[in-house]
């Protein structure tokens, strides 16, 4: 059959490999085979995500992800949860700034449904697109916001420091949930335009991970998505660019009923796919990422003016990264306090760099976390979209802890001294408005924050 | 539409041909010291789990000192005889590795996990840890002391909040299952470096020490390692303890803890049911999938798909206490939150849903639908280390052979649709359920007191 594709030699590192495949209509296709377990993950990345909407519009990127689940051409109603979980499978979307993605882990003998059943919805979502699940899902998905950011203590913290670290105007100024106004307004005919621009397989790469046959899935791709046509006119996103360096400490104090004063911040990092974003992931695990990490040693242990105190990062490739600071405060002690001592450690690091050790336990740690995510099939499915969209070459998956683990302290003290300055960061304060004990609030993981899901499938919620 | 036309479409596949899977079988032994070992070589598998259950459960706590377990089981990781709390996190994290240890009405565990190549210096932290915790005063202070900070904001977060109010409803006052699980102000505040080390001293010892290990074992030579060091713990043996009976109110009554303002309430709907001993609890499981076990079962597929009011409504079986005779309960539970307007419409369609279950019962492709899923599921949620030391793990503290998983997967199967449905509605008797609402008490009283599903009393959020 006319398969037009550029096989990769195998290169990686663990034992993985990955060969790259393109249709004649642009979908790019990855593959990567572990007979291990009789499981194999389909996973597709669709390269929109909400830096592509526009003004009013905010959130419609993932209210269109959840349409995708309500029916396509050949699948009735809720037909695509129903077939996949009737075939012992699982799956779900999920939607961030920089992409949106659909994931199906199967038996490895129920294969061939994930793919029918993501191509059927490729090729004609809008046959089965209307009003009615408009309506209800828009519901739905306020209902979603309400219940992970309204609803609960410090909830929309990420969005407001989102809204205050990319200035107005800018692609990643709003998150993937979107505003209440912005959901209300958005038609059905906005989420039409919206499939029509970018639901395209050439703007799409498919990951099929596991206990595949490689030619048995390329011949089962090629038949399902082979005929869906390519089509073009997608506008680029609004350029992500920003000078390096803030240039002013940037602040909002926020008065709400919280349980405890909090101290959050972001800061403006290398973009992913760069040295210096390894950089500045292992300063941030040194400086915060576990319970040795100097600021939980300062704040927690040592000073005991917070009860939590943590860094993340938030890897973005179309934007400047976002390093995230997040400490809430123990009993009385006031914000400034803690501002001190976190500025003295940043201080201290930058004009001195990590300890061998510090660098030890940090790859180590580092390490441990891209085992993890390479160690289910659809884990590796996951990243290998993720290098192939945004980088454009997946196998930079296979590799990627090994270039983690090649950065030096010295790169690391660099990254630290020029971006983890007061005058590179916007700060969010919280006072309770109501005076009561101050809390812990468990620090919420960044990625989780950073992305919005078609189902919460959260069984321990009484526990 | 011109999308349809450019699409050649094909006949939805069929399946192929199953591979086998089985839930893994452990091979079982026990170190000299008395420490059970479970082992599981999982080929692929470079994170190696290790779960390790102590008999040093809830109620053993005395009295006054609700939380002694949580605090001891935190104090595990905050420095032994060899390092201090900082240097122990520290060479922890050396290890590339993280350890989580909870306290819980069946025991305190401990979760280890960590790349193959640093499982042998990780474990002897773990063993250093449970062999010669330091429990020095300073780090027992400040573990109290954060602690103390974060019950108020347990008090702040619906679902916590939910959680909280059911047991204190369902249980007796006197029962250990009625109060917090990690203690509260009052409880938490008396506890010292002194109330920790005789928790530990009376009820941790490596006699009745559980020791689970999973993942890639290729090239351990696990004796060895077990040997050196959880093997070296010394300590006197012990009878097992008792399991105290559990007894629970689920007179049908609502109970509101009021949160003015809140834009959405928050729901939890339980009473006590049985648990993995009971025959029935394969058929329980396949029951409360149909009704509430994902988004195309009953509750989502009117409160999400058709009305909109949540995001989504999960019923599930959960174990509380197990005990070696077969008497141990379960938590039987509706969950989720709905907005505030639409408080009393949802709860009014969720005892509709309820009500029809038991007057028509399920239907032969909602059983086959959920057959096929919780049983073909199994090789990808069992694909970690991780998981399935934990689910090894729950099988040794709820007294049950090491081959149950496997076993109820056979029963699943042969679950026949009669059956789920009497073991759901059993389960789910619209007149025998608490149900707790963490909402606005002003809007959502009338609507919720005119469904008839119970007493309404309110109470205040703090």
């Amino acid at each position: 059959m006319p398969m037009g594709h550029t096989a990769t030699d195998q290169a990686g590192t663990g034992g993985l490999t990955a060969t790259e495949h393109r249709l004649a209509n642009g979908l790019r296709v990855v593959l990567s085979e572990d007979h291990l377990t009789p499981v194999a993950a389909v996973c597709l990345w669709y390269d929109v995500g909400s830096r592509h909407e526009v003004k009013g519009r905010t959130g419609l990127a993932h209210l269109f992800e959840h349409l995708m689940f309500q029916g396509s051409g050949q699948v009735q109603g809720n037909g695509h949860f129903e077939k996949v979980q009737g075939a012992g499978g699982s799956l779900n979307g999920t939607t961030s700034f920089e992409r949106t993605n659909y994931f199906e882990t199967m038996p490895t003998h129920q294969l061939e449904l994930a793919l029918w059943l993501e191509a059927d919805r490729m090729g004609s979502l809008l046959a089965a697109l209307d009003d009615e699940s408009m309506e209800n899902q828009r519901d739905v998905v306020k209902n979603e916001r309400r219940q992970r950011y309204d609803n609960v203590p410090y909830g929309t913290a990420f969005e407001k420091l989102t809204a205050l670290a990319y200035p107005e105007g800018h692609p990643y100024h709003h998150t993937p949930i979107g505003s209440m106004a912005d959901l209300d307004a958005a038609t059905l005919d906005d989420a039409r335009a919206f499939f029509r621009t970018y639901y395209a397989p050439n703007n799409a790469v498919l990951s099929v991970v596991g206990d595949i046959d490689p030619e048995q899935t390329l011949a089962w791709v090629e038949r399902y998505f082979g005929s869906i046509p390519a089509h073009e006119g997608k506008p680029a996103p609004r350029d992500g660019g920003l000078p390096e360096i803030i240039g002013e400490q940037l602040r909002e104090i926020v008065e709400e009923e919280v349980p405890a004063r909090a101290l959050m911040a972001a800061y403006r990092l290398p973009h992913d796919g760069t040295r210096a974003c390894d950089a500045a992931d292992l300063a941030l695990t040194v400086l915060g990422g576990g319970e040795s990490s100097r600021l939980y040693n300062r704040l927690v242990r040592r000073d005991r003016t917070a009860v939590a105190a943590g860094f993340g990062l938030l890897r973005l490739a179309g934007a400047p990264s976002l390093g995230w600071l997040d400490v809430k405060t123990s009993g009385d002690v006031e914000v400034p306090v803690i501002e001190a001592a976190i500025d003295e450690e940043l201080a201290r690091f930058a004009a001195e760099g990590p300890t061998a050790e510090e660098m030890e336990r940090a790859q180590a740690q580092l390490e441990r976390e891209w085992l993890d995510r390479l160690g289910t099939v659809a884990g590796r499915a996951d990243e290998l979209c993720r290098y192939a969209v945004l980088f454009g070459d997946p196998q930079l998956a296979l590799t990627a802890v090994g270039r983690v683990l090649e950065v030096t302290a010295e790169e690391v003290q660099e990254v630290a001294k020029a971006r983890l300055r007061p005058d590179n960061r916007a700060v969010l304060v919280y006072e309770p408005t109501v005076p009561t004990e101050t809390v812990e609030e468990p620090t919420e993981d960044l990625e989780s924050a950073a992305t919005v899901e078609a189902t919460d499938e959260n069984e321990e919620a009484a526990k | 539409m011109t999308e349809l036309a450019a699409m050649e479409f094909h006949p939805e596949p069929q399946a192929g041909e199953a591979r086998p899977w089985a839930f893994p079988a452990p091979t079982r032994g026990t170190l000299d010291n008395g420490v059970t070992v479970l082992r599981c070589h999982r080929p692929g598998q470079q994170v190696v789990a290790v779960e390790v259950l102590l008999d040093a459960p809830l109620d053993a706590e005395p009295a006054g000192l609700d939380g002694v377990a949580t605090i001891m089981a935190r104090a595990f990781s905050e420095g032994t005889d060899k390092y201090s709390a900082e240097e122990f996190a520290a060479e922890l994290e050396r290890c590339g590795a993280t350890l989580d240890a909870h306290a819980d009405h069946p025991g305190v565990r401990l979760s280890l996990e960590v790349p193959a190549s640093r499982l042998p210096k990780s474990l002897g932290l773990l063993a250093d840890a449970l062999r010669a915790p330091a429990f020095a005063d300073s780090e027992v202070e400040r573990l109290v002391r954060n602690r103390l900070d974060e019950i108020p904001h347990e008090l702040a977060n619906p679902s916590r909040r939910a959680a909280k109010e059911l047991s204190k409803e369902l249980f007796p006052a006197g029962s250990r299952m009625s109060r917090p699980r990690q203690g509260t102000e009052d409880t938490v505040e008396n506890i010292d470096s002194a109330a920790v080390r005789a928790f530990y001293e009376k009820h941790v010892r490596p006699a009745t020490a559980t020791a689970v290990v999973v993942g890639d074992l290729t090239g351990i030579d696990l004796d060895a390692l077990l040997g050196e060091t959880v093997g070296a713990w010394t300590g006197s043996s012990a009878q097992p303890r008792p399991v105290p009976p559990v007894t629970a109110d689920d007179t049908g009554r609502v109970v509101i803890v009021d949160r003015p303002g809140a834009v959405q309430t928050q729901l939890l709907i339980g009473r006590v049911g049985v648990d993995r001993h009971d025959r029935v609890w394969p058929a329980q499981v396949l029951g409360t999938y149909c009704l509430g076990g994902t988004l195309t079962s009953r509750l989502d597929r009117v409160l999400r798909e058709e009305k909109g009011y949540t995001y989504g409504v999960r019923a599930f079986g959960q174990v509380l206490r197990s005990a070696p005779d077969g008497s141990g309960a379960g938590m039987l539970a509706i969950s989720g939150s709905v907005d505030t307007p639409n408080t009393g419409p949802a709860l009014q369609d969720l005892w509709t849903v309820l009500r029809t279950l038991a007057a028509d019962g399920l239907t032969d492709a909602e059983r086959d639908v959920a057959v096929q899923n919780l049983v073909g599921v199994a090789p990808l949620k069992y694909e970690t280390a991780a998981a399935v030391a934990g689910t090894l793990a729950d099988q040794v503290e709820q007294y049950l052979p090491d081959d149950y998983q496997a076993t109820l997967y056979r029963e699943l199967a042969a679950t026949g649709t009669v059956e789920a449905t009497a073991a759901a509605v059993r389960a789910f008797p619209v007149d025998r359920l608490v149900t707790v609402l963490v909402g606005d008490a002003a809007q959502i009283k009338e609507p919720v007191e005119a469904l008839g599903i119970g007493q309404v009393t309110v109470v205040s959020a703090e």
